[in-house]
């Protein structure tokens, strides 16, 4: 039987899986050999300079991020620009904050790369530059703390979520833009394991649909043709959540083929209400911009900052109308 | 307009000739998809069914517009890279407009200007201005994608009846990439008449010689009194239409579209369905009916090694492989029969 009870928003307290760099958090200006050229902008009183650095800013995800963002630059004393590249492009993230590193006061970043960004990241770590890493961790740097969510373990959540709405039995596919992403890996690695927790339950493979909206929908029609006797798809982001629901609306599969997914894109809003998507798991974007900010800013103010969980929200039908 | 008595003899002198070669060249292409439908009809129960050869005429359908105008620019001896980026925008237009409030028709008639207004562009860039057609579009291809970007914000656009768009409108544009004539999936229609309409204009009409003429050699071309950019600017337009229009039916399909992932990475799809079919990167060779059949192998092929359970990672090594192999044997086979 479905789970899912009525007023399912349940902020996950996430408690394991944050790793941690050089910097065991919480962490405080004062064990932190500042850059000789911010401690002096911070005695005149003059405006800090943070920067947000995302992944791929064309991305669905980053507008939510920026609103965020946008949201603490009117912080006073702080001016917060968010940098990155078009496109998940680790070269391009590493040249842009190369390029700005004698500007920036501050830096927050999702690494595209965690291996290629870490050593970057370190050498601004040495050079006195505060870096904590938001949305997805860092842990192969010394970023100060983390905020955002614990990718594993809201894959964990959305494993045990379909093993509640399938009732504990059925065959299972898992779907992602990216299967040799970090995140991606990290929330699969989340997936199986929340999965496993149904013996009934078998998960038949992991289907890389790309980032182009047309390849995401024609991967999971083939993958659904492939494995007819399929009653459950598990997204693990943003964009093939809608595409999956969209495949249930198309093949009028309401009931008999189950979705549960991330984040909160029109599309999978209206297809929750509709009842194509099962359920979704908001990871708090804007929250997670807002801190990205907010953190540096704490610290640079001499106050001790701490990695910051932005938990696991669970939207079903019976709460998504909060939202409106 | 009058054709030169050069070209109509031209025109008349070679045909015997050159519809053996391309013949030839399209039946290697056939019987390769040939031989993939049996493997894989063998390998998976589910292939060869109605509905899964109905999906895959949807799934290339898109890809096949686009690559029906790649097939006229490489022909002319250029090449488009901001296809993908074309597609992207004018989607993006048609959806901002109509959520807007904008009737279906004026929506759709602005995105396919803006299409057309592209492909323009990258036409005079690479023939007036002189810059290879290479380098005006990939600098297209970066400039439109970012329009995209800046129109939206970064943000999604849905066509839905919650955003505000007609319940008559949304119905139509649903009917446009949704909906089914006859049982055929309306994106596959599309296809299938653009198909075609390239053919026609290609090999029956003179505009379509001076396609070939331009491509095989611009200078004779010249020299036989065709307009060399004229032809080239024309062909580039076209392109660009056909990508508003794949964009906009890709839209009409799955309603909400992003312009960071509208699109992205499709012009080398298309090219290389294109160039499987045995159109030459070189210019002057190609056919409507080899990029048809380009577009299907690769379609078949990702179709079919979903249903057969090969690793995504695998997919893509197999792909990459099969183009490969199917341009060298073109190559090889076209190099045997001029020797």
């Amino acid at each position: 039987m479905i789970k899912l009870v009525t007023g399912l928003a349940v902020a996950v307290t996430c408690t394991a899986g944050l790793t941690l760099g050089a910097y065991a958090a919480p962490v405080n200006i004062s064990d932190f050999k500042l850059a000789p050229r911010i401690a002096a902008k911070i005695a005149a009183g003059e405006e800090l300079n943070i920067f947000v650095s995302y992944p791929d800013v064309s991305n669905e995800f980053a507008p939510f991020v920026l609103e965020g963002v946008a949201r603490a630059d009117a912080m006073e004393g702080i001016k917060a620009t968010v940098i990155g590249p078009v496109g998940p492009d680790a070269d391009a993230q590493v040249n842009e904050i190369e390029t700005l590193l004698d500007t920036i006061d501050g830096l927050a970043i999702a690494s595209v790369s965690t291996d290629d960004l870490a050593p970057l990241l370190n050498r601004m770590i040495e050079e006195g530059i505060p870096v904590i890493a938001y949305n997805t961790d860092n842990p192969a740097s010394t970023r100060l703390v983390f905020a955002g969510q614990d990718l594993t373990q809201s894959g964990r959540e959305a494993g045990k979520l379909m093993g509640d709405v399938l009732g504990g039995q059925g065959k299972v596919i898992i779907t992602t833009l990216n299967a040799a992403a970090q995140w991606s890996l990290d929330r699969e690695a989340g997936a199986r394991e929340g999965l496993a927790a149904f013996p009934g339950i078998e998960v038949i493979s992991t289907i890389n649909t790309g980032t182009e909206p047309q390849e995401i929908y024609g991967a999971i029609e083939n993958a659904m043709l492939a494995n007819p006797d399929v009653t459950g798809i598990l997204s693990l982001e943003c964009c093939s959540t809608p595409a999956a629901g969209t495949w249930v609306e198309r093949n009028e599969a309401k009931g008999k083929v189950h979705v549960v997914g991330f984040d909160l894109l029109d599309l999978t809003v209206e297809h929750i209400e509709n009842g194509f998507v099962d359920a979704t798991i908001d990871q708090d974007p804007e929250r997670q911009g807002f801190e990205a900010v907010n953190l540096l800013a704490k610290f640079l103010a001499g106050e001790t900052i701490d990695d910051i969980d932005t938990g696991v929200k669970v939207y079903t039908a019976a709460n998504i109308g909060e939202l409106k | 307009m009058d054709e030169p008595i050069a070209i109509k003899a031209a025109a008349e002198g070679v045909p015997s000739r050159m519809r053996r070669l391309r013949l030839g060249r399209e039946f290697g292409v056939f019987v390769a998809l040939i031989v993939l439908c049996i493997v894989l009809t063998l390998l998976n129960d589910r292939f060869l069914t109605p509905t899964n050869l109905l999906n895959i005429g949807r799934q290339v359908s898109l890809m096949g517009i686009m690559a029906i105008g790649m097939t006229f620019v490489l022909v002319s001896g250029e090449v488009d890279l901001s296809v993908g980026s074309t597609y992207g925008l004018c989607g993006i237009v048609v959806g901002v407009l109509m959520v807007a409030g904008y009737p279906l028709a004026l929506a759709v008639a602005l995105g396919l200007v803006i299409g057309a207004g592209i492909g323009l562009i990258n036409g005079i860039l690479s023939t007036y201005l002189r810059l290879p057609s290479l380098i005006a579009t990939l600098g297209m291809l970066s400039m439109v994608r970012g329009a995209a970007l800046i129109l939206t914000d970064g943000k999604p656009v849905t066509v839905n009846a919650r955003n505000g768009v007609g319940e008559a409108d949304l119905a139509m544009f649903e009917f446009l990439g949704q909906g089914k004539l006859l049982g055929v999936p309306m994106q596959l229609v599309f296809f299938i008449v653009f198909a075609i309409l390239g053919w026609f204009l290609l090999s029956r009409t003179s505009f379509g010689f001076r396609i070939f003429a331009v491509g095989g050699s611009a200078k004779a071309a010249r020299v036989s009194g065709i307009n060399v950019a004229s032809v080239k600017i024309w062909a580039l337009t076209l392109m660009g239409v056909l990508a508003a229009l794949a964009g906009t039916l890709s839209l009409a399909f799955l309603p909400s579209g992003q312009a960071g992932r509208m699109g992205l990475g499709l012009e080398l799809d298309v090219i290389a369905a294109t160039i499987v079919g045995g159109t030459t990167l070189a210019g002057g060779e190609g056919t409507i009916l080899g990029t048809v059949l380009g577009v299907l192998i690769i379609g078949v092929l990702r179709n079919g090694l979903v249903l057969t359970g090969v690793s995504p990672f695998a997919q893509e090594f197999l792909i990459g492989l099969v183009i490969v192999v199917a341009v060298g044997i073109d190559k090889w086979s076209s190099a045997s029969k001029q020797n």
